[in-house]
């Protein structure tokens, strides 16, 4: 087992930039945001009016023929799962019974772990329903149970399990391997990778898409967010400015939507059919913090110690790491929390080690932001470009890192990439450059 | 990578038979049968009416300062409740040298529940034209919404009550494979203290969907029984006559630690996990793959892992739900993993008497596997009165039985494909 070594051969990544790596890529490099004052519904009498939002976007396009019946029974959350697999397996040239006549993939060694969210129900779907279950103008159970259930398809429930983002991609692209779905909020997406790089280093499977999606741009999400206190509302007007990860004037965040779904895969399987390797997982951590279940004090979820566990099980040492790929709210109590963790785990070296937060670019996506970040990481590496923090002008007292607003062409071996949740959890991986 | 020997030193439970793991193991030898009509909502109208629920529960049984966990969720209540005596149980309490650093949290727990009468009223007072009027509703929403009823519903929150509890600084994972999510957790909570990520892991499950949206998703689904004229007889795994599952509540948590560790502080091994599989059927979202090989692949993945051969299972805790599809489909499974022995392995389905606890079966389950090895007995599958050709294996209907138990296995299969088998031992 010792020999065997993880590769991240394929980025497939939906966002509020747009779909596939290369939008969001750009957008990121080049500075430029993708929050605006969202329609996907009114935003009538919302205290937060902004979002990152997909536009243009359907799955329909991400499935085969014979399974586009199904896109009916998906939340918007396994849309982006599913179009984010889609989109990374053909980014790896991998060829899976969901993208061609022809699978070059065991199924039995292809593994799936999807992290999401609690993935709200369409409030105008059960709306419908309930107000047919009224007497005198008040909801009854009685009538409920009696005909107001019969107003939901029947498959209403399978559209909102969180499993079903990894389900739908199982059943699509074939893979009967290791699957799993990992639910702890925004920390969703860097635990699924070092859990699906495990299931690569014991022998469970060869390859395995891995990631996290979701999107909270709807009334539950919205309220929810407002109830916690962490949207911005203070620039519905200026919404490009509005999320500032670290700055002097940050001010709260907004919410994003997004799929970031990567393609780990056996470095050996991936060399001998000489695939593009963007880097290698070579870390992978995960700790919490025990005080989070007072949800009203801003937590970073005990990420030090994630970040030292993940360095420590690459083997390497804090002076190793080249770039640091944060979080990045942009909530002024959990960017302080943030910082304080980083600088516990690599000491004074964060002032110098080049950093980013992308979250300024597309808002918070929640579970979707670790794969998402996860794949920019891979990307930055490859391409030997720290990408920009959007909106940063100064460090907010208590947050000096070494950001920019600038991309910056950098020599990097190794990034640390880390995320943590409301509730309390955190996760983090280190991404290794490529030998060529 | 080193290879760490896991083991189980502590356990609890809160479920519809019993709110501690001795109550619950002579109610499942009793034949005792939960199912009864639901009291926690009127149900008197829905296609089904009848659930296996936990009942007479408060946490302030179980813990000194239960107020601190006052926000907590029905099923994060229960988690907490089995957490305490499985930690109790291991010894955890007054063993000063734990390293919480060290310590993590890797549950199959459900979401929490809605707060029902608020969402609905909110959907029925800011209603215009046929959809949610947005200037109206943000302002009833958060007139009406409390910010901890709404945070708890994440289902990531059962694993910060416990970590808060017992201080768990380490790896913290959720995990929600539906009816699978626990005993995945479990294999995977293995996997972290095999491969030294954590010393020490509370694991196991959580869940409670009996409330209206529950049932109103799993009658839409048709796949509970609506045998509401013979409740407590209504969850029949492998019986001809089953007409589907019985939605049931509970919460069944494990502490695991290395052998290492446990023999160094003298700890009692109540059994060792030896084999983890998972597999995805990778066919429908409706329906398990008519041939069961998704689950023969969790199986067999589980005795690779476990270096261990079908002859060496002493009994298998089957995931037997009482659906139609679902006994047919894991017998045949069981037949393709098992080849030739399969007709000599005893099969039982605790959810015949539990119902079925959903995201906190499989670790309920897996406790009755360790309480089979240290009494060397075999549970039951009640009500099994009418065999079903197609399900024609031992499933040691309606009477409890005396054997020979070193080797279990225990199956989960989840809504949606995951298949998730672990094997344990005793240990000397």
């Amino acid at each position: 087992m010792a020999d065997r070594r993880v590769a991240i051969t394929g980025l497939g990544v939906v966002t509020p930039a747009g779909v596939g790596i290369e939008d969001t890529w750009n957008l990121i490099v080049e500075g430029r945001k993708a929050i605006r004052q969202f329609d996907v519904f009114d935003p009538g009498k919302f205290d937060c009016r902004i979002g990152g939002q997909i536009d243009d976007f359907s799955a329909r396009k991400f499935v085969p023929k014979n399974y586009r019946k199904a896109v009916k029974v998906m939340a918007r959350d396994i849309e982006l799962a599913v179009a984010g697999a889609d989109l990374a397996f053909i980014d790896a040239g991998i060829t899976t019974k969901g993208i061609g006549e022809q699978p070059d993939i065991d199924s039995k060694r292809l593994g799936c772990n999807i992290g999401a969210g609690l993935i709200c129900t369409d409030l105008n779907e059960l709306g419908q329903a309930v107000n047919t279950a009224l007497v005198d103008g008040k909801f009854s159970l009685k009538a409920w149970g009696e005909h107001g259930i019969t107003n939901l398809t029947p498959l209403w429930l399978l559209k909102y399990l969180p499993n079903m983002l990894s389900c739908h991609v199982t059943i699509i692209h074939g893979a009967e391997g290791p699957s799993n779905c990992i639910t702890c909020g925004d920390a969703s997406g860097h635990l699924a990778a070092g859990e699906s790089a495990l299931y690569i280093l014991r022998g469970a499977a060869d390859v395995v898409v891995c990631g996290a999606a979701e999107s909270k741009l709807n009334p539950m999400g919205l309220l929810r967010q407002g109830l916690l206190g962490r949207l911005c509302t203070s620039r519905n007007d200026a919404p490009a400015e509005a999320v500032r990860p670290f700055d002097t004037s940050h001010d709260g965040t907004a919410i994003g939507e997004g799929g970031g779904l990567i393609i780990l895969e056996e470095l050996g399987r991936a060399q001998q059919r000489n695939a593009r390797v963007y880097a290698e997982l070579v870390g992978f951590g995960a700790a919490c913090d025990p005080e989070a279940i007072n949800v009203e004090r801003p937590t970073a979820g005990n990420l030090g110690l994630a970040i030292k566990n993940a360095i420590a099980s690459a083997g390497l040492t804090p002076a190793d790491i080249d770039g640091i790929i944060t979080y990045g709210t942009g909530v002024p109590g959990e960017d302080l929390a943030e910082v304080a963790e980083w600088k516990s785990a690599l000491g004074d070296a964060v002032a110098t080690i080049p950093a980013a937060s992308i979250t300024g670019a597309l808002g918070t996506m929640f579970a979707g932001s670790g794969g998402v970040q996860l794949a920019v990481a891979a990307k930055a590496l490859h391409e030997q470009i720290m990408p920009p923090t959007v909106n940063f002008t100064a460090a907010a007292e208590g947050c000096e890192m070494n950001f920019s607003s600038q991309a910056r062409p950098t020599e990097m071996k190794t990034i640390v990439a880390g995320v943590f949740t409301v509730g309390g959890q955190s996760g983090a991986c280190v991404l290794k450059k490529a030998e060529v | 990578m080193n290879h760490r020997r896991v083991v189980i030193t502590g356990m609890g439970t809160i479920n519809p038979l019993g709110h501690s793991v001795e109550d619950t193991w002579q109610a499942i030898l009793g034949g005792k049968l939960a199912p009864s009509t639901i009291e926690l909502f009127d149900a008197s109208t829905f296609p089904t009416t009848f659930a296996a629920q936990v009942k007479n529960f408060d946490l302030a049984d179980h813990m000194e300062d239960a107020e601190k966990h006052c926000h907590a969720g029905r099923h994060c209540k229960f988690a907490l409740a089995a957490a305490v005596q499985a930690w109790k149980q291991a010894g955890m309490d007054n063993w000063a040298d734990l390293d919480h650093s060290r310590t993590g949290v890797y549950l199959g727990s459900g979401e929490g529940s809605l707060d029902f009468d608020n969402f609905v009223s909110l959907l029925i007072d800011a209603w215009k034209d046929g959809q949610v009027d947005t200037d109206k509703w943000p302002i009833l929403a958060k007139e009406r919404m409390e910010l901890y009823r709404e945070v708890e519903q994440e289902s990531n929150m059962v694993v910060a009550h416990l970590a808060a509890e017992f201080n768990a600084q380490g790896p913290a994972y959720n995990v929600l494979t539906a009816c699978a999510a626990s005993t995945q957790a479990i294999g995977e909570a293995v996997m972290q203290i095999r491969y030294g990520f954590a010393d020490t892991v509370i694991t196991g499950g959580a869940h409670s969907m009996v409330h209206p949206f529950g049932l109103t998703g799993f009658n839409r689904l048709t796949a509970l029984s609506t045998r509401n004229d013979d409740i407590p007889s209504s969850s029949r795994p492998f019986d001809l006559t089953r007409d589907g599952f019985v939605l049931g509540e509970g919460a069944s948590i494990l502490i695991m630690e290395t052998y290492e560790q446990a023999k160094a502080r003298g700890a009692k091994i109540l059994a060792e996990i030896v084999g983890y599989g998972a597999s995805a059927d990778a066919f429908r979202i409706t329906d398990q793959d008519p041939e069961g090989d998704g689950a023969a692949t969790s199986m067999r993945a589980a005795f690779a892992d476990a270096n261990l051969q079908p002859t060496d299972i002493d009994y298998i805790s089957a995931h037997g739900t009482g659906t139609n599809q679902n006994d047919q489909v894991e017998t045949l499974a069981i037949k393709a993993a098992f080849g030739d022995h399969a007709p000599n392995v005893p099969i039982s389905s605790a959810k015949s008497m539990l119902g079925h606890l959903i995201a906190a079966a499989g670790a309920t389950e897996l406790i009755t596997c360790v309480l089979a090895m240290r009494d060397q007995i075999l549970p039951q599958t009640a009500n099994l009165n009418t065999p079903d050709p197609d399900c024609d294996l031992d499933y040691i209907p309606n009477k409890s039985r005396k054997a020979e138990v070193n080797i279990c296995m225990s199956n989960s299969m989840g809504f949606g494909g995951q298949n998730n088998s672990l094997i344990l031992t005793t240990t000397e």
